[in-house]
């Protein structure tokens, strides 16, 4: 028992950076799991990834601006995440593009834009520390700035919550009735980009969206309502934040990818073994069928 | 619902381009109160296009599209662009025609269920109000969406194919719920197909091919002549090909 | 800068056709060192006499160093090249065949009983833990006493290349010489002072072991804190039992991956990390060691400074 006890609870009696760490990961878990849901379920996940990447130069000009600072990059990277979804969206509207397409153009110009501007006034030392940021250096602030945006989220999503739902299901309806879907579409765009900024602190923005989607993605094999998704989702993102330190710990691993690997493992397995729609209801499982 | 807050529809002059090409063009006329209107007409006349100018969603690049007195549209498009997967449930769908009145945040009264679960029985899916809608067939999906509309309770329905792919059985009951909505005294306007359907159930015809052909009663609207003329507004070539025949026989 | 190509230009093909190299009339010598320390020696034992060149500036990383077409155009047309030697600059010996270069080569490590260590990185800066060999420590100049031997090889070498001015190098020579031993006590008095229990610090440098023996203090590596690699948990784990147990509050970390990670390392354990130390370049001219009296003179101060808070 001490056995399990040292390899599983003690890194985190021992060092106050791995409590912090662990703290950060269930606010980062909260906030995410209900946006990452939502994003699959309305269909928006490379869109999510994408944003994640159009953080990058506004990240690395308050990076310029204030160093590892982390309001001037959260800042920073919130205007440039905003900028991109918004522009997008109008070039959108006003010309024959479509929303897709005009969003990669956008994002990938984004991207270039945040290294080049990181590279020609950093070290490549800094720019990895955009991209990859670091949970273990999380201070007191950034935890403060993370559990924010999460409780913020969860209260936007509790009041936008029904016509967000609509828009997802069925958007012509609401629009015919009236129901401010542009609005409601805006609102959710800015709660998936504050999201991110929470995240990049901690994971960079290569893998911010990695502990936003990857745990979504795998709640679909076992949970079926939208609340349901939502918290296991969390629960997921909570496991393999858990996980991930855990590794970093005492295998060496550098600790954002072991977090998102170990996510990505969790979907593996809900994708082979989950109780809805996995590999093994669809090939192994001879019940009746039921709904 | 009385006949009194049936709105008319009138179109002035109305052009309402679609991808800068005029889908309809210079149409006049007027959808009276409470009357039940088939629009009919080819591929690519313009009808979809109507409809969706009378909701609101195009706007007319000339004239004017006049309801009064103003009020609610339950509109059902032609191809819902309905997420099909989504984890919801045919009662909360049924609910949510109750939008006008709990908006984003409002409370579902006992009455608002009662009237949905009223309605999930009208259509003829009772027992099945607890079924995701990604388990329903073609036709109790559509079964569902008129459910929704008769929750929306609104004066003025828009259809646009709403029979397209569903089966004879569901088609009849449909077919005796538009019946019902205008023996309700409110004004209905669906785009149809199937000629046979129109001379059976619907007393007024609107014959489009981008501009109007023919507007009134369906005996007077469906026939040759019109039917010829609308071939001969889309295919001229035909058309003169035709007549030149005609002239030498 | 036309001026002095021409004159490399003329020197080289006088140089081509004449065995002994012969001085352009009437310039200073040109000189090209490979890196800021060096250069500064080379400039306080040749004054106005010679014009001096730096290939590696302040700030920069010797070891490491990616040489630019101008560096080859300065070292053909130099008269003299003061390296340190000791498998410092790995790249030096492709730049000198690509340029072409007939100076004369001064290695100003020549004569210093030189300190082995353990090969972090090869020639071309890769690291290889696994097939780490002890090879000689290049950073001898961080002993003053080693210091005075490179001024005397450069001065030595100064005079056989522009022999009318040999008195004059062999004098500035001795005066700096006087001045950098008069320093060597100094930092030793500076650094006695402080009680021996407390002359330990932990450092990511791996520049400093000529100094730790010379002026008695122990510098211990960091265990898992390298300047490339983020680093995992379980090697901020083991640094911060490290610091415990050491009990040692002298953290001196260079141009580490992420300082925010080194201030939350500090807060957790009690340590303080100290102001920057210059091991392998001058600091630009205006910071606080831009010449090599002024670096070791900063050096020890800031040492003390943080040894004292053990």
């Amino acid at each position: 028992m001490t056995a399990t006890y040292a390899f599983l609870i003690a890194p985190f009696l021992e060092f106050s950076f791995m409590r912090r760490a662990l703290v950060g990961c269930l606010a980062l878990a909260i906030g995410s799991g209900p946006v990452g849901t939502l994003l699959i379920l309305r269909r928006m996940s490379l869109m999510g990834d994408a944003l994640s990447h159009a953080v990058l130069p506004g990240a690395a000009i308050g990076f310029l601006v204030g160093g590892l600072s982390l309001v001037s990059m959260s800042i920073g990277g919130a205007i440039a995440g905003l900028a991109v979804a918004l522009i997008s969206g109008l070039v959108t509207r006003m010309t024959a593009l479509r929303e897709d397409a005009s969003f990669a153009a956008f994002y990938l110009a984004s991207l270039a834009l945040g290294v080049l501007i990181v590279s020609t006034h950093g070290s490549s030392i800094d720019l990895l520390n955009v991209l990859f940021g670091s949970i273990l250096a999380v201070d007191d602030a950034a935890l403060l700035l993370i559990a924010g945006i999460a409780t913020v989220s969860l209260l936007v999503l509790a009041v936008i919550y029904r016509p967000l739902v609509m828009e997802c299901f069925d958007p012509g309806f609401l629009r015919s009735v009236g129901g401010h879907g542009g609005l409601t579409h805006t609102l959710f765009l800015v709660l998936v980009v504050i999201n991110l900024v929470a995240g990049f602190q901690a994971l960079g923005t290569l893998m911010a969206v990695g502990l936003m989607m990857l745990p979504a993605a795998a709640a679909r094999f076992w949970a079926r309502e939208v609340w349901t998704l939502s918290l296991t989702s969390a629960a997921i993102a909570l496991a393999s934040g858990y996980v991930g330190l855990l590794l970093s710990y005492h295998a060496n691993l550098p600790s954002g990818p072991a977090i998102i690997l170990t996510a990505a493992a969790c979907y593996c397995v809900s994708l082979l073994v989950g109780t809805r729609d996995s590999v093994r209801t669809r090939y192994f499982v001879r019940s009746h069928i039921h709904v | 619902m009385s006949r009194a807050s049936a709105p008319e529809v009138v179109l002035h002059d109305l052009t309402v381009a679609y991808d800068r090409q005029p889908a309809v063009h210079h149409l006049n006329g007027r959808f009276a109160p409470a009357s039940l209107t088939a629009l009919v007409g080819p591929n690519g006349a313009g009808k979809s296009t109507l409809l969706k100018t009378i909701v609101g969603v195009l706007r007319p690049a000339e004239g004017r599209v006049a309801r009064s007195p103003a009020g609610d549209i339950a509109y059902l498009p032609q191809r819902a662009e309905i997420e099909r997967d989504f984890p919801i449930a045919v009662l909360d769908t049924v609910l949510l025609g109750h939008w006008r009145r709990i908006g984003w945040g409002g409370g579902v009264t006992p009455a608002m269920r009662e009237t949905a679960l009223a309605a999930v029985a009208a259509v003829g899916l009772h027992g099945l109000e607890q079924r995701t809608v990604g388990s329903l067939s073609v036709g109790q999906f559509q079964r569902m969406l008129f459910a929704r509309m008769m929750v929306q309770d609104a004066p003025l329905i828009l259809l646009d194919e709403p029979f397209a792919a569903i089966d004879a059985g569901t088609t009849a009951d449909l077919l005796a719920l538009i019946a019902r909505w205008h023996g309700e005294g409110r004004t209905v306007i669906a785009v149809l197909h199937d000629l046979a359907q129109v001379r059976d159930n619907f007393p007024e015809t609107l014959l489009l091919a981008r501009e109007g052909v023919a507007w009134g009663a369906t005996e007077t609207v469906l026939t040759l002549a019109n039917l010829q003329r609308v071939r001969d507004l889309l295919d001229p070539w035909t058309a003169e090909a035709l007549a030149g025949e005609r002239r030498r026989a | 800068m036309r001026a002095r190509a021409w004159f490399g230009a003329l020197a080289l093909i006088i140089g081509a056709t004449m065995p002994v190299p012969v001085l352009a009339q009437g310039g200073p010598v040109k000189v090209v060192a490979t890196f800021s320390i060096l250069a500064d020696l080379a400039r306080s034992v040749g004054g106005d006499k010679v014009a001096v060149t730096t290939l590696v500036g302040p700030d920069a990383d010797t070891h490491s160093y990616q040489p630019t077409p101008s560096d080859a155009k300065a070292v053909a047309a130099a008269d003299v090249l003061v390296t340190n030697g000791l498998g410092l600059e790995g790249w030096l010996d492709r730049l000198k065949g690509a340029a072409g270069s007939r100076a004369r080569t001064i290695v100003a490590s020549r004569g210093i009983a030189a300190l082995t260590m353990e090969e972090e990185a090869d020639a071309a800066g890769q690291a290889r833990p696994d097939k780490a060999k002890r090879v000689s420590d290049p950073h001898a100049w961080q002993n003053l006493a080693n210091g005075q031997i490179y001024v005397a090889n450069i001065v030595a070498g100064l005079a056989e290349v522009d022999p009318a001015n040999a008195g004059f190098y062999r004098q500035t020579g001795k005066a700096y010489n006087a001045a950098l031993a008069a320093l060597d006590r100094k930092v030793k008095d500076e650094i006695a002072a402080v009680p021996r229990t407390k002359r330990r610090v932990i450092t990511t440098h791996d520049a400093f072991q000529y100094f730790g023996k010379a002026y008695g203090i122990a510098f211990i590596a960091p265990l898992g804190i390298s300047t490339e690699n983020e680093p995992s948990a379980g090697d901020i784990g083991r640094l911060e039992r490290q610091i415990k147990s050491e009990r040692i509050k002298a953290l001196f970390l260079e141009n580490v991956t992420n300082p925010r990670l080194i201030e939350q390392i500090a807060k957790d354990t009690g340590a303080i990390v100290g102001p920057p130390l210059y091991s392998d370049a001058l600091s630009k001219p205006g910071g606080p060691a831009a010449s090599y009296a002024a670096m070791f003179e900063h050096n020890a101060a800031t040492l003390v400074a943080g040894m004292l808070m053990n």
